[in-house]
């Protein structure tokens, strides 16, 4: 994980607009595109299909409730993370 | 200081009112100022350095086109003039980033929202520290001013004989709840607590008044298999964490020329870790108060555990030094609540929120009994002794009416949220009313919101204020099922109730996060920001404008307050108020309210 992302207190939102033929083409191309980025943790929190396509937003979560989290020491004597 | 002489300009065919405004407190901090008009060429203001010899350059620029170019051009001027070395060049506005002013090579950029105060600073050649404000924000008493006495003496009546037989009835009676309350107020210091003192006679006696998951704690030393402790290098980092942000922090008003509603939000996320960061973030877009949200199975659990510890699913375990850690991340003005109201440690929850000073906890005996899954019979021993210790400790709580989402119509909630605030009067203690503003299934099914979702909650609220002087705080949160998983909605959707409640007066509001309709994973604090950003927005715009109610909001809020004293009646008649929860007076299975069935066959006769 790069020290930027550690620095992600929970959850980072990909919000977009996706050209796409139905609402199930959509959700497949947005997961697919936030694995491709490296994420695995990810979700669809919002989807809307209308004629032209999807707004979508779709979520990675980098920290959960219990994990270790990186920002705790980010930004501190030039470190990035625990 | 030596007084600046300062010229500001406007490089846009168009006046900036921001550069006006600057001008005037420039000035007013006793400098002089030379204010030039828009639209001329950056020779011509090269020009009006030159002659007025000024010591620094504010300019502005709003329109976005050519920006940089002509910006450049400016500096290349200046350069050539030799203007740059001897004067201080500034420049602000909406088109305006910082990174592109550094890169011409001005000496500061002010992107939009700059305040007077920072070009102050730079004229004065001083650094800029933000208003911190904290001293500003000062913890409201959400009860002062409100006088509780009944307007409505039909319905004062009947709810003291209501009140006469609940405190009758709970007169002999405790419970393996009300007991482990009992041992936490007597044998549990929270000074030896922080000191590290073992409390021999605290876990002699406690641990044999849990049940299996708190007594294996105790006696084996078993954590829960959701919770963790930290580590010792987590706890230094979160300490260093607080003390960083604390530092830096300010904390901006979310009310705008309102006083009030206050505004909560929940936080809970399972881990006080996250919550603290949840916390923070939620002070710095300017909640005046915070909830402590715990998880489901902590209701259904006879006793806490102790330890800091976190836990992987929705909701933060209540422990002592959970609750320790998170109070001591709170800024001095913040509110504080810790909800006691719905399972087997109600007034356990209440002491701890005491010993701790909690600002606020949350009681409601009907709420807990019908659509909580307590006994009726557990929660009323248990709801009168946690209202007495919240009289002792002098904590205000709402009375939630959450059975209204189990299907049950306002009216009977109401009368059981009034039923619990005068058995709170009576012992001495605080309650302020929750009506919830919501989407309820029987607003669905009745299409009492097929219009706006403005008439029934302007009705609910009016009913209340007809019936006693007490304040009002709806909830939890508002807007409940009106909000979707789309943020935009969902923030609008919060913004326009909590307008709604502050055009209405009311005292305090609790709001939900942009997530409130997502159920596929944590909620992230950025959806938090969202309506705290949303509300404000709202009281902005609204500001103090009042509503009137409508002839319908008046219609049904008379049938609220007729149907509250009919089934208040009904409670009377019965003579036995635990036995009216068993039978669904105050809500029904028809209605999708049923007695809870944990702590059943734990009342104890004394």
């Amino acid at each position: 994980m790069s020290g930027i992302l550690r620095r992600i207190m929970d959850g980072m939102d990909i919000e977009t607009f996706l050209v796409c033929s139905s609402e199930d083409e959509g959700r497949r191309l947005i997961l697919q595109f936030m694995k491709e980025i490296g994420f695995t943790d990810v979700d669809i929190v919002f989807i809307q299909f209308q004629g032209p396509g999807v707004r979508v937003r779709a979520r990675a979560y980098v920290h959960r409730p219990g994990d270790t989290y990186g920002w705790l020491k980010a930004g501190r004597t030039g470190e990035d993370a625990l | 200081m030596t007084p600046k002489k300062v010229l500001l300009a406007p490089i846009d065919p168009v006046h900036d009112v921001g550069l006006k405004l600057i001008s005037r407190g420039i000035r007013e901090a006793g400098h002089e100022t030379v204010l030039l008009q828009p639209d001329l060429e950056p020779e011509e203001i090269i020009q009006e350095i030159l002659s007025h010899r000024v010591d620094v350059v504010l300019l502005s620029r709003t329109l976005g086109y050519g920006v940089a170019e002509i910006l450049a051009r400016f500096v290349d001027l200046a350069d050539a003039v030799g203007v740059r070395g001897r004067v201080r060049l500034g420049i602000g506005g909406m088109a305006i980033r910082p990174e592109l002013a550094a890169e011409l090579g001005f000496d500061a950029g002010f992107g939009p929202g700059t305040t007077v105060e920072e070009a102050l600073a730079f004229v004065e050649g001083r650094e800029y520290l933000p208003g911190r404000g904290k001293e500003s924000k000062e913890k409201q008493d959400l009860t002062r001013g409100y006088s509780y006495a009944y307007r409505n003496s039909r319905i004062a009546g009947l709810l003291s004989v209501i009140t006469d037989g609940i405190l009758d009835w709970a007169a002999n009676k405790t419970s393996p709840g009300v007991l482990r309350a009992q041992v936490r107020e007597d044998l549990w210091d929270v000074d030896r607590w922080r000191n590290y003192e073992k409390m021999s006679e605290f876990l002699a006696e406690y641990p044999g008044l849990c049940g299996e998951v708190p007594q294996n704690f105790y006696l084996k030393g078993v954590m829960h298999p959701k919770t963790r402790r930290f580590t010792r290098e987590e706890v230094e980092a979160l300490e260093q964490y607080v003390r960083d942000t604390v530092e830096r922090m300010s904390l901006p008003g979310l009310r705008h020329t309102l006083q009030k509603p206050v505004v909560f939000n929940q936080y809970g996320t399972g881990c006080p870790f996250l919550d603290t960061g949840h916390i923070k973030v939620s002070e710095a877009w300017g909640a005046d108060g915070v909830i402590h949200f715990d998880p489901s199975w902590g209701a259904r659990t006879e006793g806490f555990m102790d330890g800091f510890l976190t836990h992987q699913e929705d909701g933060t375990v209540i422990t002592p030094a959970n609750l320790n850690r998170i109070k001591m991340s709170l800024e001095p003005g913040t509110l504080w609540q810790v909800r006691a109201h719905r399972g087997l440690n109600t007034p356990e929850t209440v002491v701890l929120a005491g010993k701790f000073k909690a600002d606020l906890t949350k009681i409601n005996i009907c709420y807990g009994a019908l659509g909580a899954g307590t006994d009726p019979a557990r929660l009323t021993v248990d709801g009168v002794a946690a209202i007495r210790y919240a009289a002792k400790y002098g904590i205000p709580f709402d009375v939630v009416t959450n059975e209204e989402l189990c299907g049950v119509p306002a009216y009977k909630a109401f009368a059981g949220m009034l039923i619990t605030a005068d058995l709170s009067l009576r012992l001495g203690a605080k309650p302020a009313l929750q009506p919830l503003f919501c989407y309820s299934p029987e607003v669905m099914l009745e299409g009492y919101m097929r219009d706006n979702y403005v008439d029934f909650n302007v009705a609910k609220v009016l009913a209340l204020r007809r019936i006693i002087d007490a304040p009002v705080w709806p909830g939890a949160p508002i807007g409940f099922m009106t909000q979707t998983e789309d943020r935009v909605q969902s923030s609008a959707a919060t913004s326009y109730h909590a307008s709604l409640a502050a055009m209405l007066g009311v005292d305090a509001i609790t709001i939900a996060s942009s997530d409130e309709a997502y159920s596929g994973g944590p909620i992230t604090v950025p959806s938090k920001v969202d309506t705290l950003r949303a509300v404000a927005e709202g009281f902005r715009f609204f500001g103090h404008t009042s509503i009137e109610p409508s002839a319908q909001a008046r219609a049904w809020s008379g049938e609220i307050e007729s149907g509250i004293e009919g089934v208040l009646r009904r409670v009377a008649d019965r003579g036995d108020f635990v036995q009216a929860l068993y039978e669904g007076i105050l809500g029904n299975l028809e209605d999708g309210a049923y007695p809870g069935r944990n702590g059943r066959d734990t009342v104890l006769e004394k």
